[in-house]
């Protein structure tokens, strides 16, 4: 099971982040995700797997500087 | 109490006016030449039109110079001031000072909004704005006394250049054992030998008993300030509350206020952690991005960015309530304690750094190839103790890297210095020669601009190479952002009004990676809007990072969810309870339009302010080598194919770099047309008499610019 912005989704073998997204609406939203507290950013969704109990914390868009 | 060589020059005692609805209806004005003091009424007019902070500011210098001005001429004059909501305790956000004056870089007005007490000190002192004419001999402190109602010029000779040590030796001086009551602008011997000195503003932490510092960097104020002969000016006032601003609807000003503290503190542990990363949290993010400038502005990703990220930093800066301002739970600037340089005067020694955030990081660490924590903090502490400021030290000695690795300049002419990228104990001496004016640190202090200039004239280097790759626009070197592939963003520079910096408009990620703009059309209306809303924080004494750095959890869901609007209502709420005038949304957006086309003009009037100012390098739009290109050739060759239908078979990588150069110059054109028709402009990027005369800015001398310059309609 994994938590995502405190609800919870079933985990399966070999989930990347990008996949993870598709439980979401409008995924194209986030550009960032927290993984067990460390930052994932969209070019690296595909190639970052989600372990199984993760914490994931869908952070907004970046509108900073 | 620290003993100091004191001789007062003039005093002048004064009755503290009440301050009414966030305004202390009057403005200081210091003649340093003739030692004169005058205390100046603010009109109903200037409040209506200016609003307050930048806008005072610009009306202020507006009068105190002419067109023929220059930087170093007496008549310039560096103003200060907060803003209407400057000094509330409980607003994240709210102590913000703006300064202007003319820029050493760019020869016309520039603007920095920096943190720190000075600016709601000098407020709740009696004075909405303060402005300095004039030069002094060289040893000046100007004492701003709210507490016992008096205004002094002292000069007080023997006190150090180090502007950390002189805020310290000051702040004990004046603090009269409550330190916390004093806040004081200083600069040092950087700023006296370079053209991008910056200001350092002070605040008393409390908690860690000591001065900490934010920085007016932008645009070389700092180095203004010590050609006036200027040492310090210290503001000294005592209690806060959120009565101080007197505001027309306390218990409105106390809901919205709540409102969006709580929620600040709520949502930033789980969005960016402002309160313990600070701007830092963004270094890996425009790493992956391929945003994080690298090797001067070639590269916008490298293996070595997640070294200098906020992974490292969140475990290196000191733990502690981090507001520049009291009650701003945003919190965010950061610091690192017991740091021990391991060169220049502070060798050895144990320091606090205070910083560093996103800019110095990225400035001074990737674009210069040096991916190393230590370096970096280095070269944040000395450039704050000489008064430098670190993105135009750390974009100046990246083009000098570049210049150096593609041997348009030698070591003949870097004084023997190998300044390849990466190269971080040279980098660190050319600060040391920035400050003591001294070696090839004197040519880097004088700005890209006139590097330029130097290295074709008499180092022989090719003058259009140095054009494609010097980050600057109008003088000013570029902030810390890869606008390759946001033409939005690289129109946020160009068209930005005192030049490279990114505070009118950062749409880099709206634009690029949300693609929340595809049309110029959209970009264009982007290009009004953003500047319009972030020009409001500067007049009102706030900081944007509240707006837009933290969101509501719903924010996602409206219509527009870049503006995130929720918090938009709320500052104009906020606006509303303080000052008593009633304010939507889009009136914000129309209070900043009067000040930003009567800036515009004001750089008409210097002798800038057209089309041909608002160009950028090619280094800024596109790939200006084959290595460059080559590095992304698949994105390159795609956009070639599908956006502009060119054949690529056959070609060579230098003539793909020129055909794809030959459609993006293009394409910026466009977005400056389309950008001048959205703000009322005309072709040439002047605002029509119409436009002055709907925004109540059509002065008789705004007229006479504009006439003078071919417009009279």
């Amino acid at each position: 099971m994994i938590t995502m912005d405190g609800k919870q989704y079933p985990w399966q073998p070999g989930m990347d982040v990008e996949q993870l997204l598709h439980y979401v609406e409008k995924p194209e939203q986030y550009a960032v995700i927290r993984l067990n507290g460390k930052p994932v950013s969209r070019p690296k969704f595909k190639d970052t797997l989600v372990p199984d109990n993760a914490e994931v914390v869908l952070i907004p868009m970046i509108a900073g500087g | 109490m620290t003993q100091l060589k004191v001789n007062t020059i003039k005093t002048l005692a004064y009755e503290r006016p009440v301050i009414e609805k966030g305004y202390a209806n009057q403005t200081l004005g210091i003649d340093l030449s003739g030692g004169t003091i005058s205390i100046n009424p603010v009109s109903q007019q200037m409040k209506d039109i200016f609003v307050g902070g930048k806008g005072f500011d610009l009306w202020l210098l507006w009068n105190a110079v002419s067109g023929e001005t220059r930087w170093n001429d007496p008549a310039n004059a560096i103003c200060i001031a907060s803003g209407p909501m400057g000094g509330t305790p409980a607003y994240p956000g709210s102590g913000k000072s703006i300064v202007t004056s003319l820029s050493p870089l760019t020869g016309s007005v520039v603007d920095s909004n920096v943190g720190g007490y000075f600016g709601p000190y000098l407020k709740f002192s009696g004075f909405d704005a303060l402005e300095v004419r004039g030069q002094a001999g060289g040893d000046a402190v100007i004492l701003i006394d709210g507490i016992d109602q008096k205004v002094e010029i002292l000069d007080m000779p023997g006190l150090t250049d180090d502007s950390y040590a002189l805020s310290a030796a000051l702040t004990d001086y004046f603090g009269q054992g409550k330190k916390s009551h004093i806040s004081v602008v200083s600069s040092g011997t950087g700023a006296k030998n370079t053209f991008f000195g910056c200001l350092n503003f002070t605040w008393y932490d409390g908690q860690r008993k000591m001065t900490r510092y934010k920085q007016a960097g932008r645009g070389g104020i700092g180095t203004v300030f010590a050609d006036k002969g200027i040492k310090a000016i210290v503001a000294r006032w005592n209690t806060v509350s959120l009565k101080s601003n007197n505001p027309d609807d306390l218990d409105a000003l106390k809901t919205v206020a709540k409102l969006h503290s709580k929620e600040i503190v709520s949502l930033d542990p789980k969005q960016n952690k402002m309160a313990s990363l600070g701007t830092s949290h963004l270094v890996p993010i425009m790493n992956d991005f391929d945003l994080l400038p690298t090797h001067n502005f070639k590269f916008g990703s490298h293996t070595g960015g997640n070294l200098i990220g906020s992974e490292v930093f969140e475990h290196i800066f000191d733990k502690g309530f981090d507001g520049c301002w009291r009650g701003c739970t945003v919190a965010c600037s950061h610091g690192v304690r017991d740091f021990v340089p391991f060169t220049g005067p502070y060798k050895g020694q144990k320091v606090f750094v205070d910083g560093p955030e996103y800019e110095t990081i990225a400035g001074c660490g990737s674009n210069l190839g040096i991916f190393d924590p230590s370096t970096i903090l280095e070269m944040n502490f000395y450039c704050d103790t000489y008064g430098l400021d670190t993105i135009s030290v750390g974009t100046s000695i990246a083009f000098v890297m570049e210049c150096f690795e593609m041997n348009q300049i030698t070591s003949e002419h870097t004084g023997g210095m190998q300044l390849f990228f990466g190269n971080r104990l040279d980098a660190l001496e050319l600060v040391h020669q920035m400050a003591r004016g001294e070696g090839f640190g004197t040519v880097i202090g004088q700005g890209i601009r006139r590097m330029k200039e130097i290295f074709a004239r008499d180092f022989g280097a090719d003058a259009a190479i140095l054009q494609d790759i010097g980050m600057e626009s109008k003088g000013l070197e570029f902030s810390e952002y890869m606008t390759k592939e946001s033409l939005a963003q690289q129109g946020g520079y160009g068209m930005a009004l005192k030049g490279a910096q990114h505070d009118e408009a950062w749409l880099i990620f709206l634009d690029m990676v949300h693609n929340f703009m595809p049309t110029f059309e959209e970009k264009a209306e982007a290009l009004h809007w953003f500047p319009m809303l972030r020009t409001w924080f500067g007049l009102c004494g706030l900081c944007k990072l509240p707006w837009n750095d933290i969101v509501p959890e719903d924010n996602k869901d409206t219509p527009e969810p870049a503006k995130v609007m929720k918090h938009v209502n709320w500052y104009a709420d906020y606006f509303s309870s303080v000052t008593g005038r009633q304010a939507a949304p889009d009136d914000l957006i129309v209070m900043s339009e009067a000040v930003y086309n009567f800036q515009r003009v004001f750089n008409l009037k210097m002798g800038y302010g057209r089309r041909e100012q608002d160009t950028i390098p090619y280094r800024a739009v596109g790939p200006v080598t084959v290595e460059e290109y080559e590095s992304r050739q698949e994105r390159y060759d795609q956009q070639l194919v599908e956006k502009y239908a060119v054949t690529v078979e056959g070609l060579s990588s230098e003539e793909k770099v020129a055909v794809l150069r030959k459609h993006r110059e293009a394409q910026y054109e466009k977005l400056q047309d389309a950008v001048y028709k959205r703000r009322g402009w005309t072709a040439d990027g002047i605002p029509t008499v119409a436009t002055v005369k709907r925004l109540g800015i059509d002065f008789p001398e705004v007229l006479e610019v504009l006439q003078a310059n071919g417009v009279t309609a």
